[in-house]
Formats: C-alpha cells, structure tokens, sequence
C-alpha cells in the first residue's frame, strides 16, 4: 500500500513529497495537469539580486529531486473525491481509488473571477490562462490585448507577456459592480498596489510610493491621475478607466470603457470603444480548497489568506488525522513559502507515521521556523496583511483543535 | 447592461436573474443556487461560487462567512457514470 | 507567426515532432506532447465549442482545468477538457453542438 498520497504536484505537493519519501515512505502525487509544476510552472521573473526566477527550470529540479526518490509522480490524474472508510483515505480519480494512510492536499489556487459583460466570448481568459499559454505552451494568446484589473498578478504577467513579444495595449479596471469591489475603486486599487511599489516596473510607481502611503497626497494623486495613464514598460496603467463592456461576435473584437471617478463611477459620456483580440481578466487568487471541503475538514473564513482556508496548524496538520496541507490552499503566497510548507507537511507526516521511528520533532520545528523566515524575507505579499491572518489561524487551532490532537498523539504513543 | 451580464457561465445565469431571486426569496446562497442553477453546471461553481457568495453579501448584508456558504460535493470533478461506479 | 520560438530568458523551442489531428473534421498540425487548446489556438482556432443550449460560441478561460468552459468531445469520449490533453496522431475532436432541452422550456413556461 502507498503511504502517503499527495494531490497537487506545484512547488507545496512535490516539496512535500520529497520529505516524505527522504524518511523512508511510499509516496504517489497526482495532478490533472500534462507536466509538473502547478503554477509555478508559468512563473518568470527578475529577483533583486538580478537572477532569473524561472517556475519551468524550478518546477523540472523539483521533480527530478522527487523521481529520484522513487516519488511516483502521476500527470492528467483528476482527484474528485476522498473519503476515510475505516481508518484509510480513498482518494478516488478518474484512473480508479488509491488507498493510503496519509494524504497531503497541495491543490493551490484557483482565479477570482470578475465578471464584465460579454466575457464568455471565446479570447476572453484569465490572466493565469494567458500566462501559462505564453511561458509553458509558448502559444501567441493574440496580437493585441487588454488587461481588465490591476493587482501583483496582473503586474506580474503583464511582464511575462511583454518579455514574449506579446503586445498589451492597456491595463484598465473592472466597472464597479458587487463582483468587482475594491478592484474597481482607483484609491483602493493603487492602497493595495502600493505595498509592493518596490516592485513595480515603473520608476514613477516606485517614487510614487514615497508620498502615496500619506492619504490626503494619494486622494490627490488620483484626482490628478492622467487620463492616458502611466506607462509600465509600454503598456499604459489606466486606473482611471474602466471596461464596461467586452464586444465581439464569434470572438472578442475590442472593449468598451469608460473614464471614472476617484471613487470608480463611470462618468456618462466618456465611452471609448478600444479594439482588442484577446482579453485577460485579472481578479487575483484564492485557495482551491474543495477536496479539504469534501473530507469533512472545518473551514475558517479569513480574507488576509484569500478568502476560506481548511482549518490547520503550523505543522500542517488538519483536525482529521492523516490528512494534511500545504501551499496555496492555506492562503495565498508566493511559491518559496509552498515549497517551505511542503518540507514541513511532509516531515509533519513522516512524524505520524509509524513506519518511521527516527525523533524529528526538531527538524520539524526547524522546518516551521523555515516558513516564517522565507515569509519574512520575501520582497512580494499577495496580502500585506498575511502575517496577521496566519495569527489568526494559529490561535484558532490552538485553542480549539491542538488539545484534541495532542491527546489523540498521546494516546497513539500509548498503545 | 450589468441586467444581462453572465454570472455562471454553465448554465448562463444572468445578474438580473440573480438579483430578481435573491431579492424576491431573500435566499441563502444553497437556495440561490437551486432556484436558478447558478453553480450547478459543469464547472461545479468553481468559476462563480465567489461571484454568488459576492452577491447575497451586496443583498442580504452581514450573511455570516465563517461557513462555506456554498457546500462543495463530490465529485468536485465531472466524471462519467462508469468512472463513479468503479469507485465503490 | 502565433508561436513563440524564441524567448530572451526562456530560450527558443526545440525541434518537436509535428502531429495531425481533426477538429470539426479539418485537418490540422500540431506539435507532440501538445494540448488541444494550445494545438488549436496556433492554428487560429479560439473557438472550441458553442453553449449546449443558447448556441454562444465559447473558447478556453483558465487554461488548467478549473474553469470546464474548453470541453471538447475526443475519438468518442465527450467532457474531455482540451486545456489538459494532449493531442495525438490523428486524433478526432468535435466541438460540439446546440441542444434542445425541452425539460427547461415547460419549467420555464410554468
């Protein structure tokens, strides 16, 4: 029998994987996808130090580390339910059901939608489409498009797709809807983008940040924000512009906008018709849980980590024994903290098991500590207010679920 | 123009629809879900689960969030009806 | 040109093997170990089915087999999700078509 089944071969499940299989277990990771990665797969960007992040060559030493460890790691395996019948989790896919003692879900995120009218229109994608479509098909997603929402991943791709030669026209807001909230309001928009100004391709953005912390300067910044925009390495940064409305008949054909308020009010007469032939829309991330939810693992609602994260503790444990998390699906970070997750699930799991007798508990404490520090040293926070949410749930689990799972170790230990 | 606007894209699902619902029935979002099919399809509400959860927020304020508001079922990926019975 | 050989972090593609498959009963190229979507958006094709019932042309949206909304029927086998199969040698791909559902039209007429 497997020992452990991990679901989700991004840099959280392989990285969980590895410890796993280092401490003697029988490991098999699944994903519906053609090759491994996730979405670091897609990822390209320059660090500070001028070295290339490239998610294709990380995602390739990941598994390759993993196969070389026996991992049996299973591609275009779609996992849809797992239940615990008798003190083993049957993971059922559309290949047949697994049998295993432990499982780690690493299933990542998944992309907020926003919808604009006229976005069922076939070159209308997410933004996570067109960047895996550029990085890792290598397919053109068209020869002319536009960006509807602007936030860290939006930013993110938009440079991926501008270093492809792919040609952005614009990058504008969603209308102000119950849908798109925040994401249509320019002062809350440029709050939240702000937190990583450091980061941002434009020197203007960058000295922006210096005054724009202060809010009276920002509201001004904004009543004074040129109606052109400002350019990010070409593409023009519209915040106060928003899509009203996506046209085409058998494809997209352009987009139609219309200039705002500070407040993200359209103001009546201002519609542009800009053409376009392919759309990307960019809501941002929240944990992809529904495996968790369908175990029966309780959930907390906690907006810092992306919206409801399955209930779990600092060691990745979730309140029913044998199933563990990791990655994205604990809340939105970048995929060095997955991968810091991952090393402690997989000890975590290692620890549980009976086939592995070794005292770990400090390489576990280690590997905990590890996540911190990787959070703290890291330069991009898709929330600036992750730590607090990541407080939030510490204490959650400690003072309602840790007691009930210490007893149940002890009483293990005992027999 | 927002009326006519898409919200599930699998069973196309308008906003108007939605609104019409949401507002007549005051509903939570199960019931939402079951009057008009919004997040039924395919996808299995995976593209408009936040968008439903969204709106009865924007109605019915103070909806609590510490529950899912929309309970996930198996299977959480379609599958052919062979596939389903292998698995018992 | 609609693929991206050369990248300047990336690299340029290698030499992959060509592939022929059928969509809607065209003949088209590919390349080995490639899905359906990315194979058929450089061939152009954006469209990969129409809406079951109202017949609107849809094309993929996620890309990683989230979304559904890119479900082609494949030598036979219906739901299939091009963004996460691969094309083979003269694979047969339908996009499906508009279908009546007369269960919905007498809910709606009550």
């Amino acid at each position: 029998m497997i020992d452990v089944i991990v679901i989700g071969a991004g840099p959280a499940g392989l990285s969980g994987a590895i410890e796993c299989a280092r401490y003697g277990l029988k490991v098999t990771v699944l994903d519906e996808f053609i090759k491994p990665g996730g979405r670091l797969l897609g990822q390209l960007h320059q660090e500070t130090s001028g070295n290339w992040w490239n998610g294709i060559k990380e995602s390739e030493e990941l598994h390759s580390k993993a196969t070389s460890l026996s991992v049996d790691v299973q591609c275009g395996v779609s996992v849809h339910n797992i239940e615990k019948v008798d003190g083993h989790w049957y993971v059922h896919t559309n290949k047949g059901t697994q049998l295993t003692s432990f499982v780690l879900i690493a299933t990542g995120a998944a992309e907020f939608p926003i919808p604009v009218p006229g976005w069922t229109l076939p070159g209308v994608m997410s933004i996570g489409a067109a960047q895996v479509m550029t990085n890792v098909h290598r397919v053109k997603v068209g020869k002319k498009g536009i960006i509807i929402g602007a936030n860290i991943l939006a930013f993110a791709i938009l440079t991926e797709l501008q270093l492809a030669g792919i040609h952005v026209d614009r990058v504008l807001l969603p209308e102000k809807s119950p849908f798109s909230q925040k994401a249509a309001i320019p002062q809350e928009v440029l709050k939240s983008l702000l937190h990583s100004a450091h980061l941002a391709p434009s020197r203007l953005l960058r000295f922006g940040s210096k005054f724009m912390n202060n809010e009276k300067l920002r509201r001004l910044g904004i009543r004074h924000y040129p109606k052109k925009g400002f350019k990010l390495n070409g593409t023009p940064f519209q915040l106060r512009k928003a899509a009203l409305e996506i046209v085409g008949v058998n494809d997209v054909e352009g987009v139609l906008v219309a200039d705002t308020d500070e407040e993200g009010n359209t103001i009546p007469g201002s519609e542009k018709f800009y053409e376009a032939d392919f759309v990307c829309i960019a809501g941002g991330l929240y944990p992809l849980a529904e495996l968790a939810a369908v175990a029966g693992c309780p959930f907390q609602f906690i907006p810092e980590l992306g919206g409801h994260v399955p209930v779990h503790s600092e060691k990745m444990e979730t309140p029913l024994e044998g199933l563990f998390v990791a990655g994205n699906i604990t809340g939105i970070e970048s995929a060095k903290i997955a991968m810091a997750q991952g090393t402690t699930a997989g000890i975590s799991i290692a620890n549980s098991s009976q086939k592995c007798s070794a005292n770990i508990d400090k390489e576990l404490q280690k590997a905990v500590h590890n996540v911190h520090n990787v959070r703290r040293g890291s330069l991009i926070h898709f929330n600036p207010d992750i730590e607090s949410g990541r407080k939030m749930l510490k204490d959650i689990w400690s003072s309602q679920y840790e007691i009930k799972s210490s007893k149940l170790n002890n009483l293990k230990k005992g027999s | 123009m927002f009326e006519k606007m898409i919200i599930c894209r699998c069973e196309e699902v308008t906003y108007g629809q939605l609104l019409l619902t949401v507002k007549r029935h005051q509903c939570t979002a199960r019931e939402l879900k079951l009057r008009t099919r919004a997040g039924m399809g395919f996808c299995g509400g995976r593209t408009c689960r936040v968008s439903l959860d969204r709106m009865i927020e924007s109605v019915i304020p103070n909806t609590p969030l510490c529950e899912i508001p929309l309970k996930y079922q198996p299977p959480v990926r379609p599958v052919s009806f062979g596939t389903v019975g292998e698995a018992k | 040109m609609t693929r991206i050989q050369s990248h300047p972090v990336l690299g340029n593609t290698s030499e992959r093997l060509r592939v022929p498959f059928y969509f809607d009963e065209n003949l088209y190229e590919g390349y080995e170990s490639e899905t359906i979507a990315a194979a058929l958006l450089a061939n152009g094709v954006r469209m990969l089915r129409v809406h079951e019932e109202s017949g609107t042309p849809r094309g993929l949206y996620c890309n990683i087999g989230h979304c559904m909304e890119c479900r082609v029927t494949v030598n036979g086998e219906s739901s299939v999700r091009a963004c996460l199969t691969t094309i083979e040698n003269n694979m047969k791909i339908y996009s499906g078509q508009q279908l009546p559902n007369p269960v919905k039209r007498m809910v709606e007429q009550e």
